[in-house]
């Protein structure tokens, strides 16, 4: 037994040997060396083997007796290096034995097919293995060939790439279409890797297409569905998550599936139930789990009564979980908690809460993330809110020290939760500010990644909500005028229409308020006159037109610039956006923009009568008077009271 | 299986009726177990069940050629699989994992704790023969890079290297590793991963049947007096004790 393996030299001099005793002894070694061993795996890589094994694979002829052993073990080696180490399945592809593995699935010898078979399902149980393009007739009617080969090692290749390479609605389409869930379907009464296989298979055709699931449904009178049904009674445990992921597939693609309270209850049991698998099935059924309950409150309510926030909770008692089930487990609660109160009360009788702090802290940012998004979940209860329950130093301070997590995706979640807390209904919202959370999200709106941006302002925004003089006076000082401006103008539409509310916000309440839109110079008036110009969406007109708003409740000095900013192209007033927005389709917009003619024409305003006078010459005041019969109740309103205050002001 | 919901069932219908102890008769006893009618194909199929999971690869050749049954698997598997499990019983544990691997490629690759157990013994094989220099390089050449995947594997590498530590081994802590016992089950953990592979139920359906006879019937003790089985080898029924 050599503990190290021979030299370099030696194994490739070896393996090319014209010699195929030795030839194959030395395949037959490497093979056995690197079964089931990861160092050994890479180390072989990086002497060359796997090139010279893809050469001996090639060159062998599969119709002699020796080229067929030649070709059992160099598929045999192969296929393990490709199996569980990417730099094997790149070197594998890179030496050009997938094609010949392709090829040898048609050899006579069932030996060599079952060798090939099995080692390019281990290439395709990797994401970098080759997409499978099931758009040409000819690979179609391959894979179709494979499925109803009646070779175990066949259909699994089968269905393997089916997993790996079915990820667009249309390949879900042609694979439903030409036959290939049929065949799955069939499979379904096979050995037990098949049934496995097949419903794995099954799930990802049904995913996310609600097309593919009705032909399903009806498949062979309903037949096919019953049969999977029938499989999450069954005993081994894989396979029943398998069909509940099946039929989860069915729920999600339509309410009229499976809306029998039996059914959705029994999956919800199985897979609360699975949650005591200790490996891998364990773990996936809380991922299973919350794709079941996710946005369905019926669903919530059922898992609420089937006592699952209390299963979870046992489970997570374990101190010694895996990453990957803390963060299933999380999620799901996260899921389960976002519709229901009662879901929240629970979760927090429960104190799951002192759990979840050690998870912001866990090493795997996963978990982190899927802690932030259950503590963003649970708060979006008012009473616990009001409460105070969330806003206190033992959970800020972590999750202020998550927003310089090193994990984007951590970062996101972490605001998310931060944003949900800090809408105030305490007179605790200091603590935030104590914590340093002003200062780390500031930072994070000037960070190059766009979510990052958008869900930093978003905090700051709900930071800023009817808040006091100070809080808001911080948060403008701390933001700087200059960069309030430049996300005024962000490139992401998302964050410039954030970032428009979050001034809206800032400006709304006292007069000293309006004040921050007139800072360093008016630059942010000139940002918000930019993207007014440049209407992209909706959104922002309605957050730019509301700004005004406030911005136009202030002094004259005020309302005239708000006039300034709307009128300045005078001849032009029928084009101009403002003109625009009081004809647009959207209710809100027409509302808001109506509005500010109210608050620039307040009969209390010395200054009303000479705006009247040039809302008359630039042709507004018609316009308006067109709205006084507008669909919408609030444009109307608004359009009455601008009218009767220009035609108060106007007798005068 | 169709014996035992019968059991069941009967259990339930004495349940049912009887709120003090029932006492059957051998006669009536006797008289229900006649009515019960079990398939001679379904008793075959369970007799090759376990002659092919066990293993018994001669002995299921003739029950094949004299019963008709057929085994729902290829004999010749059989025998490959038993000169694996024969290899481990014998300590020749790298031939074992040779030949498991000519057999199915994938089955080390896809189960660490198998191929872990088996270079265990492959090292308490080393270490039996008093090969103390070889042992400790091939703990730290392909056990220690596991023990780094895997706390569990470590704890248990560490166990098994601490044989070295005894002067007489026989008489260790650790020393149950050197039984036959370990070889046994090493081997048996082989044979159930081969039959997986082979999609193919790794422990025969007779003996849970047998439990679930006993389990039934502790269960009907508690509600009447019968005609028990108390020696499985016979099978003999045993008048109540009343």
């Amino acid at each position: 037994m050599p503990a190290t393996p021979p030299s370099a030299d030696l194994i490739l001099r070896r393996l090319a040997s014209s010699d195929t005793e030795i030839k194959l002894k030395a395949i037959r070694e490497v093979k056995n060396q690197i079964i089931g061993n990861r160092t050994k795996k890479l180390s072989y890589i990086k002497l060359g083997a796997v090139p010279a094994l893809a050469s001996a694979l090639a060159e062998a002829d599969a119709a002699s007796a020796s080229g067929s052993s030649l070709i059992v073990q160099s598929a045999a080696a192969l296929g393990s290096f490709a199996c569980g180490v990417d730099a094997g399945v790149r070197a594998v592809l890179d030496a050009g034995a997938y094609s010949h593995l392709i090829r040898l699935l048609s050899a006579a010898d069932n030996k060599v097919v079952d060798a090939a078979a099995r080692s390019l399902r281990m290439i395709y149980q990797s994401k970098l293995a080759p997409k499978y393009d099931f758009f040409k007739e000819q690979d179609k009617h391959f894979l179709l060939s494979l499925l109803e080969s009646g070779n175990e090692n066949l259909t699994g290749l089968g269905t393997s790439i089916v997993i790996h390479s079915c990820e667009t609605s249309d390949e879900q389409k042609i694979l439903c279409s030409d036959g290939a869930l049929e065949k799955l379907i069939s499979l379904l009464d096979g050995s037990l890797s098949q049934r496995d296989s097949s419903l794995e298979s099954v799930a990802t055709i049904l995913k996310n297409n609600p097309e593919v699931v009705s032909k399903f449904v009806d498949l062979q009178n309903g037949r096919s569905l019953s049969s999977v049904i029938e499989l999450t009674k069954d005993r081994y445990p894989r396979t029943r998550l398998l069909a509940c992921s099946c039929l989860i597939c069915v729920k999600n693609s339509s309410f009229a599936y499976l809306q029998d309270v039996g059914i959705k209850s029994k999956l919800i049991y199985i897979l609360l139930e699975l949650l005591d698998d200790s490996g891998q099935v364990g773990d996936d059924a809380s991922f299973a789990f919350s794709s079941l309950v996710a946005e369905k409150e019926d669903l919530q309510r059922l898992a609420f009564e089937a006592n699952a926030i209390d299963k979870f909770y046992d489970h997570l008692q374990n101190r010694a979980l895996h990453p990957k089930r803390l963060e299933g487990i999380f999620l799901a609660l996260a899921h389960l908690c976002s519709k229901l109160e009662c879901c929240r009360s629970m979760f927090v009788s429960l104190q799951v809460v002192n759990i979840l702090l050690d998870a912001l802290t866990h090493a795997d940012a996963n978990v982190r993330t899927a802690a932030c998004i259950c503590l963003k979940s649970v708060s979006r209860s008012v009473k616990i809110l009001s409460a105070g329950y969330f806003m206190n130093e033992r959970i800020m301070a972590p999750l202020i020290r998550l927003l310089s997590d090193p994990s984007t995706s951590v970062q996101v979640a972490a605001l998310g939760a931060i944003g949900n807390i800090v809408v105030d209904f305490t007179p605790q919202r200091s603590t935030f500010t104590q914590c340093g959370g002003i200062k780390e999200l500031v930072q994070l709106t000037k960070s190059m990644d766009a979510s990052l941006r958008l869900n930093a302002v978003c905090v700051l925004k709900n930071t800023v909500f009817h808040a006091d003089k100070m809080c808001k006076e911080g948060i403008f000082m701390e933001l700087t005028v200059s960069s309030l401006a430049s996300l005024i103008c962000d490139p992401e539409p998302s964050v410039q229409e954030q970032a428009l509310t979050l001034m809206r916000n800032l400006v709304d309440g006292s007069m000293d308020c309006v004040e921050y839109a007139f800072a360093g110079g008016g630059i942010i008036l000139d940002a918000v006159g930019r993207q007014l110009q440049k209407f992209s969406k909706f959104g922002i007109g309605i957050q730019a037109m509301y700004l005004l708003v406030n911005i136009a409740s202030g002094n004259e000095t005020h309302k005239d610039a708000i006039m300034q900013l709307l009128f300045s192209q005078a001849e032009n007033v029928s084009h101009s956006f403002f003109s625009r927005f009081l004809r647009s389709s959207d209710n809100i917009l027409r509302t808001a923009a109506v509005w500010i003619i109210v608050n620039l024409t307040s009969l209390a305003s010395p200054g009303a009568i000479d705006r009247i006078v040039k809302l008359h010459n630039v042709g507004i005041v018609s316009q308006i008077k067109r709205m006084a019969n507008d669909p919408c109740m609030d444009v109307k309103l608004r359009a009455k009271q601008a009218l009767g205050q220009i035609a108060t002001l106007g007798d005068s | 299986m169709s014996l035992f919901w019968l059991v069941i069932r009967q259990l339930a219908e004495i349940e049912a009726m009887a709120a003090s102890k029932k006492v059957i008769t051998r006669e009536e006893w006797e008289k229900k177990l006649n009515d019960v009618k079990i398939r001679k194909e379904d008793m075959n199929k369970l007799v090759m069940n376990f002659l092919v999971t066990e293993g018994y690869v001669e002995v299921a050749e003739k029950f094949r050629m004299e019963s008709g049954t057929e085994p729902d698997i290829d004999l010749a598997t059989i025998t490959d699989r038993m000169a694996v499990k024969k290899a481990v019983q014998s300590g020749n544990v790298e031939d074992a994992i040779e030949k498991v691997n000519d057999l199915n490629p994938e089955i080390l690759d896809t189960n660490p704790q198998l191929f872990f157990h088996l270079q265990q013994q492959r090292l308490i094989e080393l270490i039996r023969n008093g090969k103390v220099e070889e042992a400790l390089e091939f703990a730290q050449e392909e056990l220690a890079p596991r023990g780094e995947e895997n706390q569990s594997f470590l704890e248990e590498l560490e166990r098994t290297v601490a044989l070295l530590a005894f002067e007489d081994v026989s008489n260790c802590p650790v020393g149950e590793l050197l039984d036959i016992s370990q070889r046994l089950k090493t081997a048996s953990e082989v044979n159930a991963a081969i039959l997986t592979s082979q999609s193919h139920e790794k422990d025969p359906k007779l003996p849970s049947l047998l439990k679930m006879l006993l389990w039934a019937q502790n269960q009907l003790d508690e509600k009447a007096a019968y005609p028990r089985i108390n020696d499985l080898s016979s099978a003999i029924l045993e008048d109540p004790t009343v």
